[in-house]
């Protein structure tokens, strides 16, 4: 162990309440740091889901020859307030139907393609023009029915839908960060408080170390560590508290919400995610850790001047 | 080794240096001796770069101490061992970990730490003292402590400042003793004292001050 290893240690184990409150903050503000970044996630991911959906769903009539189906969506590719055409025969709509009942297959065994139309079904570049376009489609000769995917929630428009998810997802967003951003300055000021008392306790030794030469970053070194020490400890705390809490959620939340990929179902990929979360954090915990120490060091060294 | 060349410093409206100039040569013993606040720990600071003078030059090697940037200070002070009155040692450290600090601050290769801790704890005679903390150990035994560290890091000179100030006669023999040990082997040792029996002790020049000026040399 070197020598400024063991100086933090030492110093750590000699005021183990002040480590533990620095720990306590910084495992806090972690712990919601995660939390909170799974929730934006989440909330994106349900917002995508939405705004990717095909927006109308034109039912084509049965015996309708695929030459006349064909024709209709050209003319729906070729117009400009039109995107995401696309064509959904028979045998797929069975498909969708099979798998958005996979819990009950009974259901499925009843029924055959002959009974889900063909669709095709597409979204509008502006939701303001979802009324026009719907009418006109109507009014073609092969399109049996028009639907417009939205109604939930008691919302008029999908539109209506995308816009609750968004301003829901925003105050989230806003509101997490003003949140997080409040803990870390908490964390950033407990950590300076406990520095400088840290320095104020070693004021003899660091005297003692400048007389026999010791150089400003001698005398930096294992405050910086202690720092880091509890920033790296503070951390995993959190992260680990939040990565257990969303495993112990994440089948519930996954069923509840059932298509909606409101977090990553393969296990590669939920782990991913939150190392991923877990890098950004242990960068940022470093970073209040060394600015926060930086300060105080060179706070206490300008008193003792 | 080191030169003062008419070296004037005052605190306020006390002087405490007036116009001194001194010089001591390598390997040489040297006693600054005078009256409390006579300006004898004042020459030992100037050399350390603890503090500046008002006006004059203070040469430590063939450099000017006083025109040393402040990031090259740390270099300066560890050419020096520094022996103090009140001992100076780490109270939360052992006697190995004390002597440690010294070499760790000088950037001594790990490998050389205990080779060399063992030799200057044998030349002080606290081998057997290795393990303890200074909470463990007598008045004496924490000057050697603070001798060991100043002697590991094999410096030029050694400053000691009332090294025998918080100790009684027999104990501060037994430091002078060691102080003459480390002198024989080529170290050049200035002392700061105003301890008689302690002048007596070996036959070394003597600079003694009264008043910030240099009464005898």
């Amino acid at each position: 162990m070197s020598i400024h290893t063991k100086t933090a240690v030492d110093a750590i184990k000699r005021s183990p309440f002040q480590a533990i409150s620095a720990i306590f903050v910084l495992a806090l503000t972690f712990f919601v740091a995660t939390t909170v970044s799974i929730l934006v996630f989440s909330s994106n991911e349900l917002l995508s889901y939405f705004e990717t959906r095909p927006q109308i769903i034109s039912f084509i009539k049965n015996e309708t020859g695929s030459e006349a189906i064909i024709a209709l969506q050209n003319k729906l590719v070729l117009d400009a307030r039109v995107k995401d055409v696309k064509y959904v025969p028979k045998e797929q709509a069975l498909e969708i139907y099979k798998k958005a009942t996979e819990d009950n297959p009974l259901l499925a065994e009843l029924v055959s393609p002959s009974i889900f139309p063909a669709s095709l079904e597409f979204s509008v570049t502006d939701l303001k023009l979802a009324e026009e376009v719907i009418n006109e489609v109507k009014n073609e000769a092969i399109v049996e029915q028009v639907g417009f995917t939205a109604n939930i929630g008691g919302e008029k428009s999908l539109g209506d839908v995308v816009s609750r998810l968004k301003a829901i997802s925003y105050y989230l967003r806003v509101g997490g960060i003003v949140f997080v951003g409040a803990l870390a300055v908490t964390s950033f000021l407990v950590l300076l408080i406990i520095i400088s008392m840290r320095m104020t306790s070693r004021k003899g030794e660091i005297e003692i170390l400048s007389l026999i030469g010791a150089t400003p970053a001698f005398i930096r070194s294992p405050i910086l560590l202690e720092g880091i020490i509890y920033s790296l400890i503070g951390v995993i705390s959190g992260w680990t508290l939040s990565f257990i809490f969303w495993l112990y959620v994440s089948p519930s939340l996954l069923s509840y919400f059932g298509a909606i990929p409101i977090l990553p179902k393969e296990p590669l990929s939920f782990f991913l995610l939150f190392a991923a979360i877990l890098g950004a954090e242990i960068i940022i915990g470093l970073a209040i850790a060394i600015t926060g120490s930086l300060i105080a060091v060179k706070r206490s060294l300008k008193k003792a001047r | 080794m080191i030169t003062f060349d008419n070296v004037t410093k005052s605190f306020g409206s006390i002087k405490v240096l007036d116009g001194v100039s001194l010089e001591v040569k390598d390997g040489e013993f040297v006693f600054l001796t005078g009256p409390t606040g006579a300006g004898k720990t004042t020459i030992l600071k100037m050399i350390l770069r603890e503090i500046l003078p008002d006006s004059g030059k203070v040469i430590f090697d063939s450099k000017n101490v006083t025109e040393i940037p402040v990031k090259e200070i740390p270099q300066l002070r560890q050419q020096m061992g520094i022996v103090f009155q009140d001992f100076k040692v780490l109270l939360e450290r052992t006697v190995t970990e004390n002597v440690e600090v010294a070499l760790a601050v000088s950037d001594v290769a790990q490998e050389e730490w205990e080779k060399r801790v063992k030799h200057v704890l044998k030349l002080v005679g606290l081998s057997n003292r290795a393990k303890l903390f200074p909470s463990q150990l007598s008045g004496g035994e924490l000057q050697r402590v603070s001798l060991a560290r100043a002697l590991v890091i094999n410096p030029k000179l050694i400053l000691a400042d009332e090294p025998t100030g918080n100790l009684d006669w027999k104990t501060a023999e037994g430091i002078m003793d060691l102080l003459e040990k480390i002198n024989k082997e080529g170290k050049t040792i200035v002392m700061a004292t105003h301890h008689e029996g302690i002048i007596k002790h070996g036959k070394h020049r003597i600079i003694h001050l009264e008043d910030g000026k240099i009464k005898q040399i």
